[in-house]
């Protein structure tokens, strides 16, 4: 019985976003075309690559609000490499490494000195906004190779490069998530952390897992988002840090921990992104994106929260 | 007793000690100016950690306050200015607009249940979205003499606006430390469930910092506009909010709710004013002094923790 | 005679806080020399009253906290655990009373949690599906161990935890009051699979409150009273009135002081309420300088009763008169400026703030009534903090010292104290002697014996039988969320009474 009214409510959520979109296709030209959607997720990329590090990192009770700096330190790690004539996997290598570090870093924060994680993952954020400032002493970065630039602007079989990325990310999370004891264990810790150690599991390493894999995830992204544009900005991670835990939220990833599926953190951010790409169609200044998505995110945790809530006072015996 | 004072004001001892060493290190930095100065630069931040220290006792955060504060200049601006209302009803209509969004923040937080930074960080990107929208990204100058004179005429060494500052910490070191509200604060953030049943208005205790924290972002927004001279709904932002945090956090306020104090609140202002200062004087570029700050809170919290774990 | 597996001497265990460390300035012991022994393939019960050491004493077995003294020898091995890890090692199973699943994980997952099956990189979740269905099949459990745990009852969720138990070669299993929400025909089905374990050759620690369930599953019996065992029985031997004696004998007149008479007046009346959508309507009432226990099981729905009378939880519907009004829409602090105050049951989550000093934690709740500008005068208040200390002898080195930093007795001191300073006119106290030594037990008797004597209207919720015997003034019986007895007449107040409206 309640995991029919589960399931309508899932149904729901998905009911009313395919509605949307369909109003929203007929009203707007060339929504629903191929090419807009796979620009879409293109452009949902680098939203997407961070909400996968994000959902694993909510599962576990956690957030990572520091996204926002490793996608722009990361960037700028990987651009002045390539820019001082280090080949570019080597970079990209370098980049990556470094938003890992600044991710178990957290883990280590969290796990050892108990800091909430919002805290500390605020803090590294902004420190790496600081880094990525300091390092080209405040200028954006731009001009970089060819094979670079391919990544974020190329296409293979008529597909952007960038999606086959996202995919690629998603397949790796989802398999690790659902098909590995890793991913029991990060369910588990999420669940009943009690039971986690009892069972003899170590639950810093799954923490630490978990914050590197966030890390690396933004890395990932901060890159992408250099390549599709050519140049590193040292603000470039704005605020992606947001719109990853809306996109974890609007997938179905609990706040409360221990549910959720990365690649319904996917089908979040390609609701965000569709929005954003209507508003745009639409010619709304991105100013109202900001409202929206604002208004998203405190509605989507407000509903689910109230949900969770009706929930536990059902479960009640008196 | 020495213990406990080091304990309940540690900040003020790392304030005295950090002045000592950049008196020695920079030899600039010893001067009536640049203290007039670093006074002048904390007084207006000073205002917010009030509000972020008490927001932060109840175990919240608000990540919306930087926001709140552009929203305030440029409302404040389009009032007064654009729309030539008087100068006391653009005023107070602003902090009503803080107040309100301070209340949809508590109300979020306290009755819809969302975790306070999500709540907050959502509200700020709303915030920031309609300080955009009224403005149209543009920003509001030449406001009339008699509003920037709230802020900036001179009485003796300072502007009134040290003056407003000042008169904000007395009331709330009376609101926090002196009346059951604060006593209500501080049980509230350290055990909400037995403050509850000991008779606490815990749901009011909730919303009610958030709407100071709103009316007190209002407050700070028009003092910058009337520093600046200039209405911008880019004024604050997410990097004045940290900052604050930073201030408030190494004032002592803790992150896991129930301690906090006025002079904390004061004295960590202060102290990060003077290493934003020694940076300034050291002629080392702005963008180092996020990291720099970063780098500090960091080490703030870890030796909180460490010191928390001995006890 | 068979072999004995696991052999406790001279256990002994002082009081100890949350995290399992000693409290310093005090030697209350919890344990005194204990000695406990299990043979090989026996149902070894477990009995006491709450607070008697049981749960201490698996503890220790469990290797969830350490003991002070004595020696353990488990399978011929002296052993000292530091970690619940090495005496599941050991083949120690512990199946505590709030179970330990991953609610959002399902069956198999929970049953092979830590050590999956692999195969070269991911999990054998089919050989794991195979095995678990084989494992609880084997105990005559058939479902599918794909389930989500949350969607099990919570007898399902207890096999589970057998099966999970059992798998991991346990020998000795311990069950901490399994049957405490299990209906009759689940419990015929454990106990069908307890014999099962018994014929493997498998030892269960049984710890039950349940008396008429003993006689059918156990072969021995041993019980502890305040910290000590009082001797082990043959369950052939097994006499009830015996037991209970061993369970109860103690000086009862000693502990209870009982001067007060209670007058007419009607303080509460609470007529047709009920605590749960689908529960009974309750009904009771009491009178000016009563004392009104109800006992019952954990879980029968006291504190809700008692909480939705103070107006911290919602409630369905009745009517609740107080001091000849009838009283809608009551909050705690409503209720507190009328006199009716609620000492709640856990004094660490729900009573004290503990990193605040003892001042405040006692002006807390009178700060509105006294300080009526909102100024708080420090001296004022101090004054009345420290008469109160005195006057209940609360054992502390400064009235400004952190309420974390006492032991429980003098910590439930201070939270009674609380509402000492507000004048109450009607206590509800949830458990009021949990946890605590017997000094201050009688301590906290003789305060309630005054604050009747004085015309205060006491509401006490118990577990402990003999508390509510020598305390009462009038009983109920609360199950399943309504109240399934009232006694009245001293002379029925008698444990086996008690017990017979309970289950």
């Amino acid at each position: 019985m309640l995991q029919k009214i589960k399931a309508q409510q899932k149904m729901g959520m998905i009911l009313v976003c395919v509605i949307l979109f369909v109003i929203l296709g007929s009203r707007i030209p060339n929504y629903l075309t191929l090419s807009n959607i796979l620009n879409v997720i293109r452009q949902s990329a680098i939203v997407s690559l961070v909400a996968y590090g994000m959902a694993m990192v909510i599962i576990v009770k956690g957030i990572d609000l520091s996204s926002g700096g490793v996608i722009a330190s990361c960037a700028m790690i990987s651009g002045l490499m390539m820019k001082a004539g280090m080949p570019v996997p080597l970079s990209m290598a370098a980049g990556l490494l470094a938003g890992a570090v600044m991710g178990f870093f957290n883990g280590v924060m969290v796990e050892k000195l108990e800091v909430p994680a919002f805290i500390t993952t605020l803090v590294v954020g902004q420190v790496g906004n600081g880094l990525a400032l300091i390092l080209n002493s405040g200028n954006s970065l731009g001009g970089f190779p060819d094979s670079y630039v391919f990544l974020g602007n190329g296409a293979i079989l008529g597909i952007p490069v960038s999606d086959y990325i996202t995919f690629l990310f998603v397949i790796v999370a989802a398999l690790i998530m659902g098909r590995t004891r890793l991913g029991t264990y990060i369910y588990a810790l999420g669940g009943n952390a009690t039971v986690v150690k009892q069972q003899g599991i170590s639950s810093a390493k799954i923490n630490y897992f978990v914050f590197t894999f966030s890390g690396f995830c933004a890395a990932a992204a901060g890159i992408l988002l250099s390549a599709q544009m050519n140049t590193v900005h040292p603000q470039q991670g704005g605020n992606y840090q947001l719109d990853a835990v809306a996109a974890s939220v609007i997938g179905g990833v609990s706040m409360a921990g221990g549910e959720g599926k990365v690649y319904l953190a996917l089908a979040g951010a390609l609701v965000i992104g569709f929005l954003r790409n209507a508003l745009n169609l639409l010619g709304l200044h991105p100013y109202y994106q900001n409202l929206v998505v604002g208004v998203i995110i405190v509605v989507v945790v407000a509903v689910s929260m109230y949900s969770k809530n009706k929930q536990l006072e059902a479960d009640q015996v008196f | 007793m020495g213990k406990k004072f080091i304990k309940d004001y540690g900040c003020v001892v790392i304030f005295f000690i950090i002045c000592v060493i950049a008196s020695i290190a920079i030899p600039r930095f010893l001067s009536f100016n640049n203290f007039m100065t670093i006074i002048k630069q904390a007084s207006i931040p000073i205002i917010v950690c009030v509000a972020m220290t008490m927001v932060l006792m109840t175990g919240g955060i608000d990540l919306s306050l930087g926001y709140m504060i552009g929203l305030a200049s440029i409302a404040c601006g389009i009032f007064i200015k654009s729309m030539g209302m008087p100068i006391a009803v653009g005023i107070l209509l602003t902090l009503l607009i803080g107040s309100a969004f301070g209340l949809l923040n508590g109300i979020c937080i306290q009755l819809l249940h969302v975790p306070a930074f999500i709540a907050t960080l959502g509200t700020g990107y709303i915030i920031y979205g309609i300080a955009q929208i009224i403005s149209n990204g543009e920003t509001v100058n030449h406001l009339p003499e008699a509003f920037l004179a709230l802020g900036k005429t001179k009485v003796g060494p300072f502007t009134t606006t040290i003056f407003v500052s000042a008169v904000v910490c007395l009331i709330f070191y009376y609101v926090l430390h002196k009346s059951t509200f604060g006593r209500n604060l501080m049980a509230f953030g350290m055990n909400e469930a037995a403050s509850h049943l000991s008779g606490v208005n815990t749901a009011f205790v909730n919303l009610a910092v958030y709407v100071i924290s709103g009316v007190l972002s209002g407050i700070v927004g028009i003092l910058l506009t009337i520093d600046v001279n200039c209405a911008q709904p880019t004024m604050g932002g997410g990097n004045y909010t940290f900052q604050v945090i930073t201030g408030t956090v190494i004032g002592g306020a803790n992150l896991y709710g129930g301690k906090g104090t006025i002079v904390g609140a004061i004295f960590g202002m202060l102290t990060l004013k003077v290493i934003a200062n020694c940076i300034n004087l050291a002629n080392a570029p702005y963008y180092f002094v996020d990291a720099i700050m970063g780098v500090i809170i960091l080490i703030a919290i870890i030796l909180e923790n460490v010191k928390n774990k001995k006890l | 005679m068979s072999k004995v597996i696991l052999k406790m001497q001279n256990i002994t265990k002082y009081i100890f806080d949350a995290y399992g460390k000693p409290i310093h300035g005090t030697d209350v012991k919890i344990l005194k020399d204990v000695n406990f022994d299990v043979h090989e393939a026996e149902v070894h019960i477990l009995v006491g009253e709450n607070g008697a050491g049981k749960s201490t004493l698996m503890k220790i077995l469990g290797g969830i906290i350490p003991y002070d003294e004595g020696s353990m020898e488990l399978f011929g091995q002296k052993v000292s655990f530091t970690n619940p890890r090495q005496s599941q090692e050991m083949g120690v199973g512990f199946i505590h009373q709030e179970l330990n699943l991953c609610q959002n994980l399902n069956v198999a997952e929970n049953l092979f949690l830590g050590r999956e099956l692999s195969g070269r990189v991911f999990s054998n979740k089919k050989e794991m599906y195979k095995r678990s269905r084989e494992m609880l099949m084997s105990l005559g459990f058939d479902i599918d161990p794909r389930t989500k745990v949350k969607n099990l009852s919570t007898a399902q969720q207890q096999i589970v935890e057998i099966v999970k138990v059992i798998s991991y070669d346990s020998k000795l299993v311990i069950m901490d009051e399994p049957t405490a929400s299990l209906t009759q025909a689940e419990i015929d089905h454990l106990f069908e699979i307890i014999r099962n374990m018994v014929k493997q050759g498998i030892s269960v620690i049984y710890i039950s409150h349940r008396f008429e369930e003993l006689k059918e599953i156990g072969d021995r019996l041993t019980v502890l009273r305040d910290g000590s065992c009082v001797g082990t029985i043959d369950m052939k031997d097994f006499d009830h009135d015996k037991v209970v004696n061993m369970m109860v004998g103690r000086t009862l007149t000693k502990m209870y002081t009982c001067t007060h008479t209670p007058k007419e007046n009607e303080i509460l009346r609470v007529e047709d309420l009920r605590i749960g959508q689908g529960t009974e309507p309750v009904n009771i009432h009491v009178n000016a300088g009563e004392i009104v226990g109800i006992g019952g099981l954990v879980g029968a729905g006291r504190t809700e009763l008692a909480k939705s009378i103070f107006g911290a939880r919602k409630y369905f519907g009745g009517r609740i008169t107080y001091l000849g009004e009838e009283i809608h829409g009551q909050t705690p602090r409503r209720m507190i400026e009328k006199g009716l105050m609620y000492l709640s049951e856990d004094r660490k989550i729900e009573g004290l703030v503990l990193p605040m000093d003892l001042v405040c934690n006692i002006s807390l709740a009178s700060l509105p009534r006294i300080f009526k500008n909102t100024y708080i005068k420090k001296d004022v208040e101090e004054k009345m903090a420290r008469e109160m200390i005195g006057e209940i002898d609360v054992v502390c080195n400064s009235s400004r010292q952190l309420a974390s930093t006492l032991s429980g007795g003098n910590q439930q001191k201070v939270a009674l104290a609380k509402w000492l300073v507000t004048n109450p006119k009607l206590l509800i106290l949830d458990e009021p002697t949990r946890g605590i030594d017997v000094n201050a037990k009688a301590e906290i008797y003789e305060i309630m014996d005054r604050l009747a004597g004085s015309g205060v209207g006491i509401l006490m919720i118990s577990s402990e039988l003999p508390e509510l015997i020598g305390m009462s003034d009038r009983i109920y019986i609360m199950k399943q969320g309504t109240i399934s007895g009232e006694l009245t007449d001293h002379k029925e107040f008698r444990q086996e009474t008690i017990l017979a409206y309970t289950i």
